[in-house]
């Protein structure tokens, strides 16, 4: 039912900017995910959409309708907060049938609201605790069930997993997703967990200084990442500046430094065009052999046991350190030996140099 | 329990929330006393000494610049406290804000500076103590996750470059993974294993171990023989699967334990050993890997797999695992959800 949108929406706090003419739309069910570095105005935006503030400029319309000046209690949503908020002296089940009851509904009907919410989420076991007898986790889920019972077909989670322990995030993330797609809800979810919004999203929202960066499927973001910003970002890469020497065949060749040469695919680079080569870690190969072709002979300076991969750090010829991430189970080369980094074509991303510089173009905070 | 750390030793302290990490570190700094028990530094007991006497650099999970001084300021504090002389307090405080990479904001307040960097003046300030140890509590629960990856590898390339022996103490799992010499996991209170960051992950010692440190699908039966140095476990619909070796006797109830990353997965229903087919259920992507959920016969099991083969969700797969890469446990006592429990 809801579909979402954003037109021009701007937010300034006396001087200070968090929301510079935002524009976005979403679908009837989809779920979002909204991600960026602390200050980037994902929290803004997200209370600009529950109506917890309003925005300076532009307007928010949900199923074409104009809400920007409605107040939270007239939206029809659930939100959930990232420092848990429960009514401190309720159980579980009253604090899940909290909204039916002020709504008015018969004592059967918040009965069974409260228990079928209760039971989606799983803390229908729970139900007769007290929040501060709860772990943190089940406290989460259990404002859930209460956001979830109030059957508003919008759900705002603004970092509902911040909080938890890193093992719980991931258990309750499965949970989370699960629990949006079966009831068809639409839902904003905010994070500044990389993994988090991948993995649960339909959509990541990419943003950064007020602005939104790029939007796209998790797949294709992390694939095919259109900022360096995003590249970095979302997950890690590797960053070499260079110059295009030559093009052909929709492929250019790149002077780096040391007048070493790595060839890009490209259908848009000219003779002369600064550019910044982007690769991730887990697509460079390692070989000992000398000859290959799109290589950079390297030495290895540490390797790191990380669990299924093990991650080395080597510097290049031409200067530059790279990341390279190997499944453990074929990690063989030792430290201090010298290999030659394969760049495979179809992984490799080319982006104008930026003009604030790489270091500013990345930064993360 | 029971700990020894040797000099220069980076080690983790790992747990869920309220395991007793915090208090263990707080035992060490000497701001929290134990009931029993006796803290050696160097073989010298230092329960009777109070905190500033013990040389540890303890920086808490909510530490606090002081607001109204610089990043130098903050920095020199300690020097100054101890009364050292200008000159060798001014070369401690330079050398510590060259390493965290402050120099150039040595007269900015700290509301000036981003997380990061607030966090960081706070470690500068904590080493410039010229502490023999450093106890760091969740030291990056207040970044951002991006940020954490960039700052563990520096706390670890810091105490490394000093050689100070140094506790941190986290619930994350990669966190540790990265940056530790050794691990110490820690449970209700208790040590549950030890060991460097491939021991506690390809070796764990329990279930808790196993599900907590990466993720792990569990299989329970009977083990019925050790046939060609492997364990052969018939499950509750009859099915055998193969495990590593172990010490239960034959005949007990026994569960096994595989992480998701060691789980393969095959399109459509694949015959074979230590197979299970089923459908796919969800798709979690999460860049270098994607996580699957497949509901089988024997419930729903899950397999990290590298990201570029992917599986809709609906669809038919088979989840296999090589039997080195199956660890038979005794069922716990308290029962395998209750073992498993993460908070």
């Amino acid at each position: 039912m809801p579909r979402i949108k954003l037109e021009g929406v701007s937010k300034n706090f006396g001087k200070i900017t968090a929301l510079e003419q935002v524009n976005f739309e979403m679908q009837d069910g989809e779920y979002v995910t909204i991600l960026g570095p602390s200050g980037c105005g994902k929290t803004t935006l997200i209370k600009i959409v529950a109506g917890i503030w309003t925005p300076t400029e532009g307007r928010v319309l949900v199923d074409n309708k104009d809400l920007t000046n409605t107040p939270i209690e007239e939206r029809d949503l659930g939100y959930v907060f990232q420092n848990i908020i429960l009514f401190p002296h309720m159980n579980v089940k009253d604090n899940a049938g909290y909204s039916p009851r002020v709504k008015g509904l018969s004592e059967e009907q918040i009965e069974e609201r409260s228990r079928n919410a209760m039971e989606l989420v799983g803390v229908l076991e729970q139900q007769g605790y007290l929040p501060n007898e709860l772990s943190g986790g089940a406290q989460q889920k259990a404002s859930l069930a209460r956001a979830i019972a109030s059957k508003a077909r919008l759900l705002l989670l603004d970092e509902p997993l911040s909080a938890l322990d890193a093992r719980v995030r991931v258990e309750l993330r499965y949970a989370l997703r699960r629990l949006v797609k079966d009831l068809g809800l639409t839902a904003i979810h905010v994070t500044h967990d990389q993994d988090e919004a991948m993995s649960v999203a339909d959509r990541v929202v990419i943003m950064r200084k007020g602005r939104i960066v790029e939007v796209g499927e998790p797949a294709q973001l992390y694939n095919k990442p259109r900022t360096l910003f995003t590249a970095n970002f979302l997950g890690q890469s590797n960053f070499l500046e260079g110059t295009v020497q030559m093009v052909e065949d929709g492929h250019a060749t790149v002077e780096l430094r040391s007048e070493r040469f790595l060839k890009v695919p490209s259908s848009s680079l000219s003779i002369g065009d600064p550019v910044v080569l982007a690769i991730r870690p887990e697509h460079l190969t390692l070989s000992p052999e000398e000859e290959r072709p799109n290589t950079l002979r390297s030495k290895i300076e540490e390797s790191r046991f990380m669990g299924p991969y093990t991650r080395y750090t080597l510097r290049a010829e031409t200067g530059d350190e790279l990341l390279v991430d190997i499944p453990t189970s074929e990690a063989r080369v030792a430290d201090g030996s010298s290999v030659s980094v394969h760049f495979r074509l179809d992984f490799m991303l080319s982006y104008t140099r930026p003009s604030e510089g790489l270091t500013e173009a990345l930064k993360l905070e | 329990m029971n700990l020894d750390v040797k000099e220069g030793e980076y080690v983790v302290i790992l747990g869920p929330t309220g395991a007793g990490k915090t208090t263990l570190l707080k035992t060490i700094a000497g701001l929290s006393r134990q009931d029993s028990g006796h803290i050696y530094f160097d073989q010298q007991p230092v329960d009777t000494l109070m905190p500033f006497q013990r040389g540890v650099a303890y920086l808490p999970q909510n530490y606090s610049l002081f607001a109204h001084m610089t990043v130098w300021e903050n920095v020199a504090f300690g020097p100054t406290v101890q009364d050292w002389s200008p000159r060798r307090r001014d070369q401690i405080v330079r050398e510590m804000l060259n390493l965290v990479h402050l120099s150039d904001r040595r007269n900015s307040y700290p509301r000036e500076l981003s997380g990061g960097m607030q966090q960081r003046v706070a470690l500068a300030r904590a080493l410039a103590t010229q502490a023999r140890m450093l106890l760091l509590d969740e030291p990056l629960r207040a970044l951002d996750a991006r940020l954490r990856l960039e700052l563990r590898q520096e706390l670890r390339t810091l105490a490394k470059y000093l050689g100070i022996t140094t506790l941190h103490v986290t619930h994350d799992q990669e966190e540790a993974i990265s940056v530790a010499d050794r691990i110490v996991i820690i449970r209700r209170g208790k040590v549950v294993q030890t060991g460097s960051p491939k021991e506690v992950y390809e070796d764990p010692s329990t279930p808790f171990v196993s599900n907590f440190i990466g993720e792990a699908n569990f299989l329970q039966g009977i083990l019925s023989r050790v046939e060609n140095g492997f364990s052969v476990i018939v499950l509750s619909d009859g099915r055998r699967v193969m495990g590593r070796p172990t010490s239960v006797p034959v005949n007990s109830k026994v569960v096994l334990g595989v992480k998701t990353d060691f789980c393969n997965v095959l399109a459509g229903n694949v015959e074979g050993q230590n197979s299970f087919t089923g459908t796919v259920v969800q798709s979690l992507f999460t860049g270098k890997r994607t996580t699957l959920e497949i509901q089988t016969g024997l419930g729903l099991l899950k397999a990290k797999v590298p990201s570029d083969q992917s599986f809709s969700e609906g669809s038919e797969a088979t989840l296999r695992f090589q039997p080195e890469n199956g660890i038979v446990y005794p069922v716990p006592s308290e029962g395998l959800q209750v073992a498993l429990e993460v908070e």
